[in-house]
């Protein structure tokens, strides 16, 4: 709680401390507050009653905080990373800044809501600041259109969830998730009314991960922003989006399994299938990533459907491989810097900058689950947990896998080929991209061998 | 631990050592990687199983790391150890030498390989098998043929939708299992039915890689494109992971399908070996040439370690050292030639004997080992295999034994329309000194298997009776 506090006040600090006109000061401020409360988070961890502030609708207990750490982290590393790209308009700089902070917070209440209504606070905090985002580059007629779009379907969707959220209050009479629990339990709760309530948030929650049929908004919208800012969707609202959907279905919802996890089942192996094969053909740098986020939605979903304790943390050890992978993407089409987003303008930087080649090899890698990067690991648990009961799912994953290593392999052909004769342009990455780009390398590495 | 610190570290020195150096760092690495394992075979009883690395710890889903090597694994550790060092010196007179990228590659390709072959527990083994596919992808991408793009996507996605085949096996396996080490998973017995599966997904992975009949139509193009080192590597090394983990993996953690697998994979190792020798026959380029004899030739090991008998598992041992020393020598021959004229057609060779003939000795050296004459490391090998395949079945053995008349016509046809007739060319440069010390490595080897193959059945067998009673002394049932 205090942690998510001192976010806030940071987003709203470095808001006003744009006015300055001096975007050095906007990060470090950024930096500054976001770093003391990823401290404040993990001491947390350990010693609970440190600064103990308590709100009834949000808790941050240790599963909540795993998750809270890692989306902070993701953020600073992306705050960090896209910095070269934020100064490029002084005057815009701390808006880009704290609009991310902003979103974080947000994404904060969305892991440790205990009661519908904060979730739901929580959604919208997260969202609109990417509505903005996502429209930021002002004169560019697709940012616009991604703006648009996210903002139009995002509300829908949201118009739908609380819709869901109604019909489920009607049926069990509370907010609480653990009276909600309790009532679904008991049997004091049960009938259509409850199970409109209850496909309805999914289809929402499907909306907001980006699972088939309801993912057409992705590719625009992540082809649209700016990179920095795809970066920042695929990796934080993503990983707010299914630790949300997982808290509510895996344990508030978890007595409906056979209700929803029939059409669960369907749609993963159809965001899977329409992922992965999508992806096959793009073209765009940015929309490809936009295709290998709705087939990782998918293989993430199979943590869901399982129901288990342990998919906690599986798909944990899931995020983190991909979020990691992501960011260094990301930060790599920024270096890049090409307007078109065009693969090809990725040949050969793996002989033009080694350092970057190898850290694009590692996140390529990583997404596509090759051992012994984090990816794989995560790939590995969530799949192997759900083998007992949805052998058919985790065959079709596998198959998948295999699919998507096409695409993968293709972008990291496209990035270390040799030839002499296809020039890139210079780049340029900042001693901070480096940094985040290391970082993310370290993560890769170890991040999938720090099972407890 | 210094057979995986030792490849790892000089992978990394490779990378950023001055270029001049960087073929002294590669050749220095490999050498040093040989001595520490020669001093662990001589401090070695066959007997003997040695735990390299156990942290005593599993993790959530079962992981032990554990590590560790019996005969077997030691045999294959010397033979990756030994052949590494060949592969670089033959190398050293090439442009590719004194790349930082290929020498950091093959010391990291070691590195994996070590791991396949020392891998105690069912992950850490999927772990350093995926591994090496990244080194030789690498090589092949940046030094390989023009063409070689497309062949290289079918290759990787080829082998990596086997493996994924495997990993399937080992999620389900580990369902059933305490954890993933390799005694865990050899403990558990498995009904019919369910062991059919997970040998079949282990089979998908070591059939692609080895590569056995209908699977093999990725290798002759990718050996093509590849350049020597990353064909040697390929042939001499990569697909002994898929034949050792026939015989570590594959079998013992699912015999209760053998009775299925057995018939298939004979049959299909018989296919191949027919079917790639008479495709041999017929071909114009040489790499191709030798790409489709070593089908041929794996095609026989696989079907005799389906007969999972003593005797038969230590020819095969012998038979995958002599494939790796001949297959590297077969394609450094090819690779001197493809080198020096420019071509790989057989068509426009012809006469180098008469111009090279240090050269024109050493090749046909190899290419007799390759024919399985008597007193070379192929002779024993392939008569105990076919031994094995005639006790299985008469006809069995008797199709099988067509590889020699075969294998005899396509290497002497090779051999002769390469390096006899009327010189086609100008001149041809002899070898150079560390070619020659390459195939003379390579000769040496082969003559003291030849001629003195107890030794290889003396460093495998005991490890072989332990396999054997692992799997007798499973017995918790499990649907």
């Amino acid at each position: 709680m205090d942690a998510l506090i001192v976010v806030f006040v940071t987003g709203l600090i470095s808001m006003f401390i744009a006015m300055a006109n001096k975007p050095a000061y906007v990060l470090i401020t950024a930096v500054v507050g976001l770093s003391t409360a990823l401290v404040l988070m993990i001491s947390s961890w350990f010693n609970p009653a440190f600064i103990q502030i308590t709100y009834e609708g949000l808790e941050f207990d240790k599963v909540a905080i795993l998750y809270s750490v890692l989306a902070m982290s993701f953020t600073l590393l992306i705050i960090v990373g896209g910095y070269s790209y934020f100064k490029k308009e002084v005057e815009h700089t701390g808006e880009y800044i704290s609009l991310l902070l902003f979103s974080l917070v947000g994404a904060l209440c969305m892991i440790a809501f205990t009661d519908l209504f904060m979730f739901f606070l929580g959604l919208e905090i997260l969202s609109i600041p990417i509505y903005v985002l996502a429209g930021s580059k002002k004169k560019n007629i697709l940012s616009s259109e991604a703006s648009l779009k996210y903002f139009f379907t995002g509300a829908f969707a949201t118009g739908i969830l609380l819709f869901g959220t109604a019909w489920v209050y009607g049926a069990t009479g509370s907010f609480k998730l653990n009276e909600i629990a309790l009532a679904i339990n008991d049997g004091t709760a049960q009938g259509p009314l409850l199970s409109i309530g209850v496909l309805m948030m999914m289809a929402s929650f499907l909306f907001k991960v980006g699972a088939a049929p309801f993912h057409f908004w992705s590719p625009d919208v992540y082809g649209g922003s700016p990179n920095i800012v795809t970066g920042y969707m695929a990796a934080v609202v993503k990983l707010a989006g299914l630790f949300a959907f997982m808290k509510l279905f895996t344990f508030v919802f978890g007595d409906l399994h056979s209700l929803w996890s029939g059409a669960l089942f369907g749609l993963i192996i159809l965001t899977m299938f329409v992922g992965n094969l999508s992806a096959l053909g793009q073209t765009k740098f940015k929309r490809l990533l936009a295709y290998s986020s709705i087939a990782n939605a998918g293989y993430a979903l199979l943590a869901i459907i399982v129901q288990d304790f342990e998919s906690v943390w599986n798909l944990w050890i899931y995020l983190l491989g991909y979020g990691f992978a992501v960011i260094a993407l990301i930060i790599i089409s920024l270096i890049v810097n090409n307007e078109d987003d065009d693969i090809s303008a990725y040949k050969g930087i793996g002989r033009k900058n080694p350092l970057i080649g190898i850290v694009m090899i590692l996140a390529l890698l990583s997404m596509a689950g090759v051992p012994p990067l984090a990816g794989f690991f995560g790939k590995f648990m969530v799949f192997s947990s759900a083998f007992n009961e949805y052998p058919v799912l985790v065959i079709l994953a596998v198959v998948n896998s295999g699919i998507g290593m096409f695409y993968y392999l293709r972008l990291l052909m496209t990035a270390m080929s040799k030839e002499d004769n296809e020039v890139v342009a210079t780049l340029k990455p900042t001693i901070m991209q480096y940094i985040v780009l290391a970082v993310c390398a370290v993560g890769l590495i170890v991040g999938g061998l720090i099972t407890i | 631990m210094e057979i995986y610190i030792i490849p790892l570290l000089f992978a990394l020195i490779a990378a950023i050592a001055p270029k001049n150096l960087v073929k002294h760092v590669g050749l220095v690495g490999a050498l040093s990687s040989l001595v520490v394992t020669l001093t662990q075979v001589v401090s070695f009883s066959p007997a003997e199983t040695v735990t390299l690395f156990d942290p005593n710890f599993i993790t959530s889903f079962g992981l032990t790391f554990k590590m560790g090597y019996d005969g077997m694994g030691l045999f294959m550790v010397l033979l990756t150890n030994v052949m590494i060092p060949i592969i670089l010196l033959s190398n050293l007179n090439r442009s590719i030498a004194n790349e930082k990228s290929f020498n950091s590659m093959v010391m990291l390709m070691q590195f994996g390989l070590v791991g396949v072959f020392t891998a105690m527990d069912g992950i850490m083994f999927y772990v350093f098998w995926e591994l090496t596919l990244i080194p030789i992808f690498l090589i092949v991408l940046w030094y390989g043929a023009p063409e070689r793009k497309n062949i290289l996507i079918k290759f990787f996605i080829y082998t990596f939708v086997g493996s994924l085949g495997m990993l399937l096996s080992l999620m389900a396996l580990g369902t059933y299992a305490k954890d993933f080490s390799h005694e865990s998973l050899v403990a558990i017995q498995l009904v019919p039915k369910t062991a059919f599966w997970i040998m079949g997904g282990f089979f998908l992975a070591f059939a692609i890689k080895i590569p056995l009949f209908p699977f093999h139509t990725w290798q002759p193009t990718t050996y093509t494109v590849a350049p020597m080192a990353g064909t040697m590597l390929l042939s001499g090394l990569m697909l002994k992971m898929a034949l050792f983990g026939m015989i570590r993996w594959m079998i013992p953690l699912a015999p209760e399908a053998m009775a299925d697998f057995k018939c298939i994979v004979i049959t299909l190792g018989l296919i191949g070996i027919l079917y790639a020798a008479i495709i041999a026959i017929k071909q114009s380029d040489i790499k191709r040439l030798f790409a489709f004899a070593s089908i041929s030739h794996v095609g026989l090991i696989a079907a005799g370690i389906m007969l999972f008998d003593k005797e038969t598992l230590s020819a095969v041992f012998i038979q995958i050292a002599n494939h790796s020393l001949v297959a590297v020598g077969l394609f450094l021959a090819a690779g001197i030639l493809e080198k020096r004229l420019g071509t790989r057609t057989l068509s426009e060779m012809g006469g180098v004997a008469k111009l090279a003939p240090k050269f024109g000795f050493w090749f046909a050296v190899i290419a007799f080992a390759s024919v399985s004459v008597p007193f070379t490391s192929g002779f024993i090998g392939e008569f105990l295999l076919l031994k094995g395949l005639y006790g299985y079945n008469w006809m069995v053995g008797l199709a099988a034994g067509t590889t020699l008349v075969f294998g005899a016509v396509y290497t002497l046809r090779a051999y002769q329309l390469s390096m006899y007739g009327a010189p086609k060319m100008e001149s041809f440069k002899d070898l150079t000194w560390n070619e020659l010390l390459a195939f003379f490595l390579i000769t040496v080897f082969i003559l003291i298997i030849g001629v003195y193959p107890q030794v290889v059945i003396d460093f495998v067998g005991p490890s072989l009776d332990k396999l054997f009673l692992s799997m007798q002394a499973s017995n918790t049932l499990i649907p």
